[in-house]
């Protein structure tokens, strides 16, 4: 199993060796390890300039999907403790639409989106990729079987003795579920942050690109110069990597009940 | 107002901004594709909107490329699916074999999920490229000539299958794994006494075991892998020859580089419905079936 670990890995290291060769290099890989390590690669992605600004959709890619995952998180563990603690009228049936929506394969919502987004004249916006994307059912319907499975007589208890809904809200409820919150926004923000079709479809200048979208159309760009492209998919992907590794635990042991909740 | 009202309505009010963004962003776009599939909507001219019946929908089983398309994705599936479960299942068992560092390997196979499809797409085009490639300079190490990993029709689907499955088999694996964790050692152990050997112990026991995740990690698979975009869109633009097009990547270019929304939409709707009934089907079956 530690050989097929390793043979997995492969790839991703390859990927950071490389782009720190130099191009001569690169296309005769004798050896894995640059005999002449060299930055110049990085250097040429980062001082891009109008035809392919990188640092300017490493910034669009931070602030969409940082966004989303601060409104999904809002949004879903209000809208979940109406539901399972304030009995909103009609929340059982609504929470069943939801989960029912979520069946509705992606592809779907992509030619009314566009043109809803068109007539809001929200396209090549950032917010064509934050405000669609807080309708997703996934936080609503994890963080309410969430909810359900702790129990609410104590919230119960202190709504009826006056105790506001707001104050409960902030001080008991959403601290209380603050581990499924961390894992929700996790999972919202990796999904964000690796979002293709969104922004191949609704952004339409180079500089209002989120990452995938650019290093994509940069890669078509410069073709076969695989030591610059492999350091902007390095670059690219080393705020996840950074995420994964810090909440490692968190994101495998979630990812591992998923199949177990049914 | 009593209490029961006065939490009614502030439990209306926290519901309100969900449900808003989900009436807007989920509901009405389902509505608007409903009604757009019904019509003729060409952007390039812009006043042709009309309603034509059920046009789209007889035109797209008779257009040739929309069948094309339709074989292509089917032929993804058909790779994919099985591929992906009989490899996660493998390197979920050989993890529940092991007795030490089976979290850093777990973490180790999952790496690969985190990336994102063009970063994925740009990695193994390089270990795909037919001059530069890190794959054919192998070959050539052990003497075997370049092979046309993305430029022959008859390998770029294992290709884009290949890489696909180095993408998504951790997750899968991941899963799985945990379910067989859940298994009561028990089990297994009164079986080995009775002395079953390998074979019916994971036919008889660790099969059925697992049928509900495997039924679960079989249907969302193969709802994601009809709708197959990124992968093949990046690395072969749906050639060599249409041979690797979609349907969703048909879709997108009908919708977005002809700008016929309404038969985009219809298209999407059939797309639906065969990824319903594959599912349904699915579910029926693997329930009933003696898995």
């Amino acid at each position: 199993m530690w050989l097929l670990a390793l043979l997995f890995l492969t790839p991703a290291v390859l990927m950071i060796l490389t782009a720190f060769k130099p191009e001569a290099e690169v296309l005769n890989p004798a050896s894995a390890i640059p005999k002449h390590w060299t930055l110049e690669n990085f250097a040429y992605v980062l001082g891009w300039a109008e035809e392919a600004p990188f640092t300017r959709w490493l910034l669009n890619s931070l602030f969409i999907s940082t966004s989303v995952t601060l409104l999904v998180a809002v949004f879903s563990s209000m809208a979940a403790f109406a539901i399972t603690r304030l009995k909103a009228p009609g929340g059982g049936l609504f929470l069943g639409i939801v989960v029912a929506s979520m069946m509705i394969p992606g592809q779907l919502f992509l030619v009314p989106l566009y043109l809803m987004l068109s007539r809001l004249h929200w396209l090549d916006t950032p917010a064509a990729l934050i405000v669609p994307a807080t309708a997703g059912g996934f936080g609503v319907f994890m963080l309410s079987a969430f909810m359900r499975s702790i129990p609410g007589a104590v919230e119960e208890a202190a709504l009826i003795d006056g105790c506001s809904p707001l104050g409960l809200y902030l001080n008991v409820s959403l601290p209380l579920c603050a581990p499924a919150v961390a894992t929700l926004a996790i999972f919202t923000f990796i999904g964000s942050w690796n979002d293709f079709m969104g922004p191949l479809v609704f952004m339409d200048s180079v500089r209002n690109y989120t990452l995938p979208v650019g290093i994509a159309l940069y890669q078509s760009s410069y073709y076969a110069e695989y030591g610059k492209t492999l350091a902007t998919s390095a670059l690219a992907t080393a705020p996840l990597i950074i995420v994964f590794l810090a909440f490692q635990r968190q994101i495998v042991d979630s990812m591992a009940s998923t199949g177990l909740k049914e | 107002m009593t209490y029961v009202q006065k939490r009614s309505l502030s439990g209306l009010l926290f519901l309100a901004p969900y449900a808003l963004a989900f009436a807007a962003f989920v509901l009405a776009p389902i509505a608007v594709a409903l009604v757009l599939a019904f019509m003729q909507f060409d952007l390039t001219s812009r006043s042709t909107i009309h309603f034509v019946g059920a046009k789209n929908f007889s035109d797209a089983v008779k257009d040739d490329y929309f069948r094309q398309a339709f074989v292509v994705t089917l032929r993804y599936v058909v790779l994919m699916v099985p591929g992906l479960i009989v490899a996660s299942l493998g390197m979920a068992m050989g993890m529940n074999a092991m007795t030490r560092g089976r979290n850093t390997v777990r973490a180790l196979l999952f790496l690969p999920g985190m990336f994102n499809v063009a970063v994925t797409a740009i990695l193994w085009m390089w270990f795909y490229d037919g001059q530069f490639g890190l794959f054919n300079y192998l070959l050539k190490g052990m003497g075997v000539g370049p092979a046309p990993w993305l430029s022959d029709k008859s390998w770029a689907m294992g290709s884009i299958v290949l890489m696909s499955l180095w993408w998504a088999c951790g997750g899968t694996a991941i899963i799985l794994l945990a379910a067989l964790q859940q298994i009561p050692k028990q089990i297994f152990e009164a079986a080995a006494i009775d002395g079953a050997g390998p074979a019916p112990l994971f036919s008889k026991i660790t099969l059925p075991q697992l049928k509900p995740v495997l039924l679960f990690v079989v249907v969302t698979n193969t709802i994601a892998a009809f709708q197959v975009f990124g992968q093949p869109y990046l690395l072969t633009r749906g050639g060599p020859e249409l041979s690797t097009r979609g349907l969703v990547q048909y879709i997108y270019e009908t919708a977005f580089n002809n700008y016929r929304l309404g038969y985009g939409a219809a298209m999407s709707w059939l797309l639906f419905l065969v990824v319903a009934a594959f599912a349904l089907a699915q579910y029926r079956f693997l329930r009933r079936g003696s898995v």
